[in-house]
């Protein structure tokens, strides 16, 4: 077990190599190899998952299990002093649930993978690397490690959208890689700022001589260098400046005179600069959740994007968004994260109506999913902008059953698509006549997304729903107004969801005259019952126990809405009274 | 007259002291004289000989300041060229950038195969000459020599440019850069004369030159300043003083024009470095500020207008002569963020440009010579012919956006980091401009470097071809886009040398 997170990582990324050195026409095997080095990453994400100790204590700074830590890059700038890049990976609650859930949906996107044809080995060779850099994203704790993956991200989607999508697919790409990358270099800015301002006192201890080189600093030598450092006493030259995200979440850490230090007093636009730099970062990752305003790229992507991609982009690479932010964000700029909380929630609220609504007009099936994402994922920001334990929960929950069940619909959309060459809810009536297990799986599917008593997405939803409700007690964020019509989405996700059942499936069976030709409607085969069947079970599985996965996330959100709140509040003085002379 | 003689042994002592530093310097000379006498000869056996002996003569170079002595700090040559790290390392990338630019040629139809022989001596002799011209740029010391090292340089380049005489274009884009050349070398000389009419001396290195000027009239100063400025511009196509980069680029032969998106570019801004040093001191800079506005202006400039303009280009050759506009405005911009250490950040960056531009050089003359590719559109599906060219090609255009995992990254990280120091320390506005724009303007080029990944891979060919590539072509693109990926992974192999010669 010492090196399963590497192994985790890079499993996927030997399965490539091994589809890169084999022959082009050996299609099969190389499918078959791709479906391996999935499913050991599925394994070890499982074995990850029963091995990790939800009961340890952690408080966002520590409590990591299953740590790596490697000097990885190293060289000093003179007067600056050392930067050092490391490969720090390591495990939390927050992390583990987003673990097991790209463990299973990789193997899922497989199956559904089985069907392609065109140019197989460049498909599979660009789906193993993006699941080494999903896994990456989710496993780094040092922000440049984190940065490396999130950017590597968008290459083999771009492709993957761009060479095996639908008729509009070169569009979709390239908003796709636009959007994420203008969101990846706002978060650049700030990581450069970041990293220029933090310094490493454990290095640096090894640099100053407090300590021997590569003995382990004690919380004494710790509390000495950081003192030092706020007194200024520490050179230039002996300052090991570190990418470390740890590291970054200590205003101690953070240089004296150095413009994102909570005293440096600078202003920007009006607004303290730590506060600038969280906006920043706070969008790059809202482009990646997506959330309204900057949404518009999601429905085209997932549109034109073969099945197998959409559902990783759905259940998987839209989680990287809301992960950042619980990851980086708010640790890192607490002070700002209290103080834009209602922004937080509001935006999130507005995602879930708006996208509620753009829901309900949709005629093609993949588009009303889509948006339904937006809506979903409009619950995970107001989670998480209540601060409160059950509103953080409730945001991780919303991010893991979203991502079964997301997987479950792109699928089911797919199934539709791959017979009748279309998707329009109009072409289609009374579906439930020719397939029968196919519209059980659509229900199951549709009742779990809006959140029927008994699946995961109800789970979610109520403790996100609590949470924002106890928000002005308990934490003093957000107003309830906020709360209150966010409950009006879910009645919109009934909406939508029944009449397009509704529409879809019932009554007398009839399709589209034009697509009848083409068409060849039968029941699920043996392929879509192996993809559909765990996905389903996963997601009664945890609408009934969700203790299998709150126990396991339970002492991160703790440690991670204490950190928030606690510094936040002490921050967010230290901000505003140094910008008033 | 004895004073006179004494000065005279002095003189000439000094001369033979620092004549050990310079012999790369004469190494280059000596193949240069050897190339162009060898040239007389008609046999073909001593023709096909050249290209090798110029590669040997570069070679050698690059060996010799790689293991050579170490740096020294002073001045030789009566004040007019120091040989410290700096030159040291820029000498070992302009070596570096002219193997490159053989190793290309070797592979250019257009020059090797149609010319039989003819006219080969003397280019690649030039080649040698403009390579000497860049190592005389990165020592000098003293305005002068500068003027001088950047015409040897200046020359050379006209006339590589029209290398392929036959060819209309060629022969108006040489024409061009003449005219521009020209002109900026006068304003330059203008401005330098300027420079030692107020301080009498011409070496910008010394304190006492600045402190003289402090005591001149300001508005003169900046004047001199923008004049001379004007020249240097030019030699590293920085805006506004760019508008020969496309035309050039249009029609010079491949090679030619790696080596013009590199060599003159790196030399140009080791020249601007030296200049600028003394702006490193506070209280000197204090007094300039409308200098660094200037250049601080440019920058900006160079920055828009290359990645702007390179949006509307549809010839590769024209995408990449903005390209190259733009990454004068990174380093430019590099150059501002005073007492930030920046010679090692700015020095890593260079060696990246230079293997990201050859390799997609090399690409693009592959491509142009194979497949007559002379627009975007033409790379249409050919991703799909011949991948692996396809695969490099995309190594390098990512590099030059600067997305990891590619050294490209590596160098705009070290840049905007210098630039983000310079920022907290001194909090002048403009360097926050600067950065934010620079960061930026990275989304609008991947907009256009992606053009060429998006014809050649999701865009589909009709026709069917056969397409094929040599080994050595292949074996040379892997060669530069190796240290892509290394420096990406370890840089600090790089930047500890970087440091050591620069200490």
């Amino acid at each position: 077990m010492d090196f399963i997170l590497s192994g985790l990582i890079f499993t996927p990324l030997l399965a490539a190599l091994v589809v890169l050195l084999m022959p082009i026409r050996l299609q099969k095997p190389m499918k078959g190899v791709a479906l391996l080095g999935t499913l050991v990453q599925m394994a070890l994400s499982v074995l990850l998952y029963l091995g990790f100790d939800g009961a340890a204590p952690a408080n966002g700074q520590s409590g990591y299990q299953f740590v790596e830590k490697l000097d990885w890059i190293s060289f000093s700038l003179g007067s600056l002093g050392r930067f050092q890049i490391e490969y720090f990976v390591g495990v939390d609650g927050v992390s583990i649930s987003m673990v097991l859930l790209t463990g299973i949906v990789g193997v899922i996107g497989v199956i559904s993978s089985w069907t392609i044809t065109k140019n197989v080995k460049g498909y599979f060779l660009l789906y193993l690397l993006l699941m080494t850099s999903v896994m990456g994203c989710f496993l780094a704790l040092d922000f440049f490690l984190f940065y490396l993956f999130f950017e590597f991200m968008l290459l083999p989607m771009y492709f993957l959208i761009g060479i095996w999508g639908g008729p509009k697919r070169e569009y979709a790409a390239i908003k796709f890689f636009i959007y994420t990358l203008v969101g990846s270099l706002f978060i650049l800015i700030v990581m450069i700022g970041l990293y220029t301002s933090v310094i490493d006192p454990q290095a640096t201890a090894w640099q100053m001589n407090l300590i021997g080189q590569g003995m382990p600093a004690d919380a004494n030598v710790i509390l000495q260098v950081q003192q030092m450092l706020q007194q200024g006493v520490i050179s230039g030259a002996d300052m090991v400046r570190t990418f470390s995200i740890p590291a970054m979440m200590e205003p101690a850490n953070f240089i004296p005179g150095s413009l994102l230090h909570v005293l440096s007093g600078v202003t920007l636009f009006d607004l303290p600069i730590r506060f600038v730099a969280f906006l920043l970062v706070f969008a790059g990752f809202l482009i990646k959740v997506p959330s309204v305003p900057v949404h518009t790229w999601l429905p085209d992507a997932h549109v034109e994007a073969p099945t197998p991609i959409s559902v990783l982009l759905a259940a998987i690479l839209l989680k990287v968004g809301g992960y950042g932010l619980i990851r980086i964000v708010y640790p890192v700029f607490p002070d700002a994260g209290a103080y834009f909380a209602t922004l937080v929630g509001g935006l999130g609220v507005l995602s879930i109506i708006y996208g509620a609504l753009c829901a309900l007009a949709m005629n093609d099936l993949k588009k009303l999913i889509a948006y339904s994402s937006v809506s979903h994922m409009g619950f995970v920001l107001l989670g998480l902008a209540s601060l409160t334990a059950e509103g953080v929960n409730g945001a991780i929950y919303m991010m893991f059953s979203h991502g079964i069940i997301s997987a479950m619909l792109f699928l089911v959309v797919g199934v539709i698509y791959d017979r009748a060459h279309d998707r329009m809810i109009l072409n289609f009536r009374g579906l439930a006549k020719r397939m029968p297990a196919y519209t059980a799986f659509v229900v199951i599917a549709f009742f779990a997304s809006l959140g029927l008593p008994g699946f995961s997405g109800f789970i979610a939803e109520l403790l996100v729903l609590l949470g924002s409700f106890s928000a002005p007690e308990a934490t003093g964020m957000l107003p309830r107004w906020l709360a209150m019509v966010a409950v009006i989405g879910i009645l919109l996700a009934a909406a939508y969801y029944l009449w397009a059942l509704q529409r879809m499936f019932f009554g007398k069976y009839w399709i589209f005259p034009e697509l009848r030709e083409k068409a060849n409607i039968f029941d699920l085969d043996r392929r879509e019952y192996l993809m559909l069947v765990p996905l389903a079970i996963l997601a009664l599985l945890f609408g009934i126990f969700p203790h299998l996965l709150l126990d396991k996330i339970g002492m991160a959100v703790t440690g991670f809405t204490e950190l928030v709140l606690l510094n936040g509040q002490e921050q967010l003085n230290m901000v505003l009274s140094s910008i008033i002379p | 007259m004895e004073e006179q003689a004494a000065q005279l042994t002095q003189a000439i002592n000094s001369i033979f002291a620092g004549a050990g530093t310079l012999l790369p310097e004469f190494l280059l000379t000596g193949f240069f004289l050897l190339l162009v006498t060898l040239d007389l000869f008609r046999s073909k056996t001593i023709k096909r000989l050249l290209p090798w002996l110029a590669l040997t003569g570069l070679f050698s170079t690059v060996i010799l300041q790689v293991i050579g002595p170490p740096a020294s700090e002073g001045v030789q040559f009566l004040n007019l060229l120091r040989s410290d790290g700096l030159a040291r390392y820029g000498s070992i990338l302009f070596g570096v950038a002219g193997i490159s630019t053989i190793l290309l040629s070797l592979q250019n139809q257009k020059i090797e195969k149609r010319k039989q022989g003819e006219g080969r001596g003397e280019y690649y002799a030039l080649l040698l000459m403009l390579v000497l011209g860049l190592n005389l740029m990165a020592k000098s010391v003293n305005l002068l020599m500068v003027f001088l090292a950047i015409e040897v340089v200046s020359i050379a380049s006209y006339i590589l440019t029209i290398t392929l005489k036959e060819e209309k274009r060629a022969v108006e884009a040489g024409l061009k850069y003449v005219l521009y050349g020209t002109l900026s070398a006068g304003v330059m000389l203008y401005g330098m004369s300027f420079f030692y009419g107020l301080t009498g001396s011409l070496d910008y290195t010394l304190v006492s030159f600045w402190q003289s000027l402090l005591e001149a009239n300001p508005l003169m100063v900046t004047v001199a300043a923008i004049l001379v400025f004007a020249g240097f511009l030019f030699k590293i196509s920085a805006a506004p003083f760019h508008f020969w980069a496309p035309d050039v680029y249009q029609g010079a032969p491949m090679p030619v024009v790696a080596l013009f998106s590199t060599g003159p570019k790196m030399a140009g801004i080791l020249v601007i470095l030296r200049f600028v040093a003394a702006f490193a001191d506070p209280s000197i800079a204090a007094s300039f500020a409308d200098i660094q506005l200037f250049l601080g202006v440019a920058a900006l400039a160079t920055l828009a207008v290359g990645n702007l303009t390179a949006l509307w280009q549809r010839t590769p050759r024209r995408l990449m002569a903005f390209s190259s506009v733009s990454h004068a405005g990174f380093l430019l911009m590099a150059l501002l963020a005073f007492g930030s250490n920046y010679t090692a950040s700015v020095l890593f960056y260079m060696t990246v440009l230079l293997f990201m531009n050859f390799g997609l050089f090399l690409f693009l003359q592959i491509a142009e010579e194979e497949w007559q590719v002379k627009k975007l559109e033409d790379f249409q599906g050919l991703g799909k012919l011949v991948p692996f060219a396809g695969i490099m090609a995309l190594l390098y255009l990512l590099s030059l956006t600067g997305l990891p995992p590619l050294a490209g990254f590596m160098g705009k990280l070290l840049i905007f980091s210098n630039v983000w120091e310079a920022y907290t320390s001194s909090g002048q506005t403009m360097l926050l401009v600067l950065l934010v724009a620079g960061i930026l303007l990275t989304g609008v080029a991947l907009f256009y470097y992606i053009k060429i990944p998006y014809y050649l891979f999701l865009k589909r060919n009709q026709t069917a071809e056969n397409l094929v590539i040599s080994l050595s072509n292949k074996l040379l693109l892997v060669f530069f886009g190796l240290p892509l990926l290394v420096l990406f992974f370890k840089p600090d192999l790089l930047l500890h040398w970087i440091e050591k010669l620069l200490a």
